[in-house]
């Protein structure tokens, strides 16, 4: 059953329908493209580390960093590298993983049947060997390496170790170089099998491309697979209490000048689809209102030399976490956080008018609209707000159903101090 | 296919003019060429930052980006970039099409006129720009030079180009330096700006779904603003000859080695030999299934990222790769087994096939990025070159194996340049 959702403003179809065992798969056709898009992913991201196993009643908790180390060991197979046979057909592929979700990718211009049917053979083709497993963690230590000197990723995952103290949000995605030792291939299979059925992915195709034609393509596909219908997946994810695990951290790296980020923590959770989109689009209209480049706060500090214009701050809504990160490079981090704190202050004593907010969501549907004119834009954010319920194409409708009233109750009820991390990098000395 | 209207407006700015029904957006860059050189990077590169502050109709920063969000959130970008031994200031404007606005009518017109008040009528005091704004931005801007350092790949890539080209235009940072901003106040910059916005070589590109000749008449009326007589920019020097292999070594309490090797190759976008020297890069490094990620990576397991890329108007080769410092000789020893390989031919019918269809997937993708598609036409603008996508391809399409080997003769490693821990692996 293919069913067509059409959005007036943006001008744009997608067709979506779910084949068996429940596999939901999108088409958005776009005319004129000479490129085509299709990201394949599953449900199952750096969070997913404690879960029951189908058949098993032993709740199973595996290291840090497996959905990542997956992610890399889908590439391998029997015959011997997926990079290589994309190339062959002229396309490129790639993925990545994050918190909650890991994504198969590839982009072509040409062959784009065969392109489709190898992502979807190469994903639902685990091949994990003890050696294949080894040799990768090599790779892999060398691309934690990487991020250990990387003071933007530094900053960012030490002030969600501070501010969880159970959740595993905590944890970097790609997990350490200790927890990686301890990743065999079957603990691969047993993820692999737990998350990687049909009915935990998703598919999105974008590009100039007949709808009806890529869902037979799929279809045939996943029904030679004889896939049983798959139980239900049983994630643990301990309670994080309100508190904060530490309300400060920092870290010396080689940097020019310090880093300050001011995290905030998400009280108001346990609910997905529109109102967890609703609750996210009101919280970034209050940042922008607060902290944006037309805000007074930002040009006040901007002229004080506190910061400079890749300061930014951005809210992360999940049903289990969220969190708002303000911050970047500055020469002096206790003046730059009083003087936050104060904006911050001030902004709740006068309130968000009618006019500012106004303002701020013509912005942002002005944003929205220029977005989609990127293909991965497009599919990889589909995705993502739809393993969270959320349908991606009601961002517009449901921007408009904010009300002045949201964001000034979010604005009191979210920037609060006492859920607030500080997260420092400075300059290591010498 | 970049289809594109030229003209030439009387003041001497080149427009181009890329109708497309593609995108949402409408795509405008404004750019001005210079020379790169020590003598006046610093102030062309700070330049913009100035100009952002405030115009007559915006007088600061605030005032401007409140009126930007006002056009549902246009982006008005600046930056610099350097394309072989020329140095580019661009400011860049990204607007939804109003087709998508229900209401709204003249967005590119309100947009292009925030442009040319930021370009052309900055806050001034007598004859010069303001002082506090000029003083910000120096800092920022200094800021802006020191922070290179916040980003290794960057940093070791950038040190290598600079040791490597450290006699030659090419070696001079975008950004200019910390010294040459000391020396920089309201009055000086002010009366560099004039120079600039007169003498510069000038494009506009717009892109989107456009009419030609509204867009012509829209912009001769908006930047018909006089200018003077243009300033040359200078060629780009191509070296070819080079002396004994330079290694550098430079210590830094890091965790991951950088690893950065730079060649010449003596050939530019310019020449028919690019298309084969294309298609040796693609092979050695640019693609997962090419010989550096195969060998560096899979194979020895010893690093994340290792590719190479090409600087395509000053004729260099680039190999990057982030590794453990103890395995340094490893590595290199490794890349420079795949750079004789590369010499003797040893590489196969697939390994070029591949390559030439990723280039092509490349080449076709590019018409799907407004960004993209201007960026070509200021490529072959550079070097000459007056081909559509169709004739690059059957460039492409020509080359063969022989041409790849032959063309490897033309490689050589000038530098190797070392980031490493302190007190670590040579």
């Amino acid at each position: 059953m293919l069913r067509l959702l059409e959005n007036q403003l943006l001008k744009e179809k997608v067709y979506m329908s779910q084949i068996a065992p429940g596999l939901e798969v999108f088409v958005l056709p776009k005319k004129g493209y000479v490129k085509k898009y299709v990201t394949y992913a599953a449900n199952f991201g750096s969070i997913d580390s404690r879960f029951i196993v189908e058949g098993e009643d032993k709740e199973l908790s595996v290291p840090d960093g497996v959905a990542h180390f997956l992610e890399h060991k889908l590439f391998e197979d029997e015959d011997g590298n997926v990079f290589d046979r994309f190339a062959r057909l002229g396309a490129s592929s790639n993925a990545f993983t994050n918190f909650n979700n890991t994504a198969y990718l590839f982009s072509c211009t040409d062959y784009f049947t065969e392109c489709l049917e190898l992502l979807l053979d190469f994903v639902q083709t685990p091949y994990f060997t003890a050696e294949s497993v080894e040799k990768e963690k090599g790779i892999i230590e060398q691309e934690i390496r990487m991020y250990e000197d990387n003071p933007q990723w530094r900053i960012f995952f030490n002030l969600l170790a501070a501010m969880y103290k159970e959740h595993p949000v905590r944890v970097d995605i790609a997990g350490t170089v200790e927890s990686i030792r301890q990743i065999d291939k079957d603990v691969l299979y047993k993820c692999y099998r737990t998350f990687y059925h049909p009915s935990n992915m998703a598919l999105f195709v974008v590009g100039d491309v007949d709808p009806g034609r890529v869902l037979e393509q799929v279809e045939a596909n996943i029904s030679k697979r004889n896939y049983k219908e798959l139980g239900e997946i049983k994630r643990i994810y301990p309670s994080e209490p309100t508190e904060l695990g530490q309300d400060f951290v920092r870290q010396e790296l080689v940097v020019s000048q310090p880093l300050l980020n001011l995290g905030f923590k998400e009280r108001d959770l346990g609910y997905q689809g529109e109102r967890l989109f609703k609750k996210e689009l009101a919280t970034n209209l209050v940042l922008d209102v607060v902290f944006g480049s037309s805000s007074k706060l930002y040009n006040e500090l901007y002229e004080e030399g506190l910061i400079d214009d890749e300061f930014d701050a951005g809210y992360v809504a999940e049903q289990d976490y969220g969190h708002t990160i303000i911050g970047g490079e500055t020469v002096d981090p206790d003046r730059l956080s009083e003087r936050l704190a104060e904006g911050i202050k001030e902004a709740k004593k006068n309130g968000i008018s009618e006019a500012q907010f106004e303002h701020y969501r013509r912005k942002a549907m002005g944003e929205f609209l220029k977005s989609f004119n990127s293909l991965e834009f497009i599919a990889n954010n589909f995705l993502a707000y739809h393993f969270r319920q959320i349908n991606f194409f009601t961002y517009l409708d449901v921007l408009q159903s904010v009300s002045l009233d949201d964001v000034n109750s979010r604005l009191h009820q979210h920037l609060v101090e006492d859920y607030m991390v500080s997260s420092l990098i400075l300059p290591k000395k010498g | 296919m970049p289809t594109y209207m030229r003209s030439r407006l009387a003041n001497g700015i080149n427009l181009f003019i890329h109708p497309t029904v593609k995108f949402k957006t409408i795509l405008v860059q404004l750019i001005f060429h210079r020379s790169l050189r020590e003598d006046d990077v610093t102030e062309s590169s700070l330049l913009p930052s100035v100009l952002q502050r405030g115009s007559g109709n915006y007088p600061n920063r605030m005032a401007i980006a409140h009126r930007l969000e006002e056009l549902y959130g246009t982006e008005l970008i600046t930056g610099v970039t350097k394309k072989g031994e020329r140095q580019m200031v661009t400011f860049t404007l990204d607007l939804v099409h109003d087709q998508y606005l229900p209401g709204e009518s003249s967005l590119l017109k309100k947009a292009l006129e925030v442009l040319k008040d930021v370009v052309t009528n900055p806050v001034l005091v007598g004859e010069s720009f303001k002082e506090d704004y000029v003083a910000q931005e120096k800092e920022q801007h200094e800021k802006l030079i020191k922070g290179l350092i916040n980003d290794k790949i960057a940093y070791s890539v950038e040190r290598c180009l600079q040791h490597m080209c450290k006699d030659e235009p090419f070696g001079v940072f975008k950004y200019g330096s910390v010294e040459r901003l000391k020396a920089i106040d309201g009055p000086t910059l002010y009366s560099y700006y004039r120079h600039f916005l007169k003498a510069s070589p000038a494009d506009l590109h717009i892109s989107g779904d456009l009419d030609t000749a509204s867009v012509l008449s829209l912009v001769q009326q908006i930047f018909g603003f006089e200018r003077g007589e243009e300033e040359n920019v200078a060629a780009t020097t191509v070296k070819r000859e080079i002396g004994d292999v330079r290694y550098v070594r430079e210590e830094l309490d890091v965790s991951q080695g950088k690893l950065v090797l730079g060649y010449r190759t003596g050939v530019t976008y310019a020449d028919d030999d690019y298309f084969p020297l294309l298609v040796y890069n693609g092979i050695l490094g640019s693609f997962p299934h090419s010989k550096l990620f195969q060998n560096v990576r899979e194979k020895a397991s010893l690093a994340y990222y290792a590719y190479s890329r090409l600087e395509k108007h000053k004729g260099l080769m680039l190999i990057s790769s982030g590794i453990e410092v103890d395995n340094y000789e490893r590595a290199l020893e490794i890349i420079n087994q795949q750079l004789s390989d590369m010499t003797r031919g040893d590489f196969t019918k697939e390994d070029l096939e591949n390559t030439r269809s990723g280039l092509r997937n490349q080449f076709l993708m590019e018409e799907d990025n407004q960004g993209s598609v201007i960026n070509r036409v200021l490529d072959d603008m550079l070097a000459g070159r007056e081909e559509n996508t169709a004739e690059l391809l059957k460039r492409l399409a020509a080359v063969t194996s022989d041409d790849v080997a032959r063309i490897s003769a033309n490689v050589c490693l000038d530098t190797v340049y070392f980031l490493t821990k302190r007190g670590g692996a040579k």
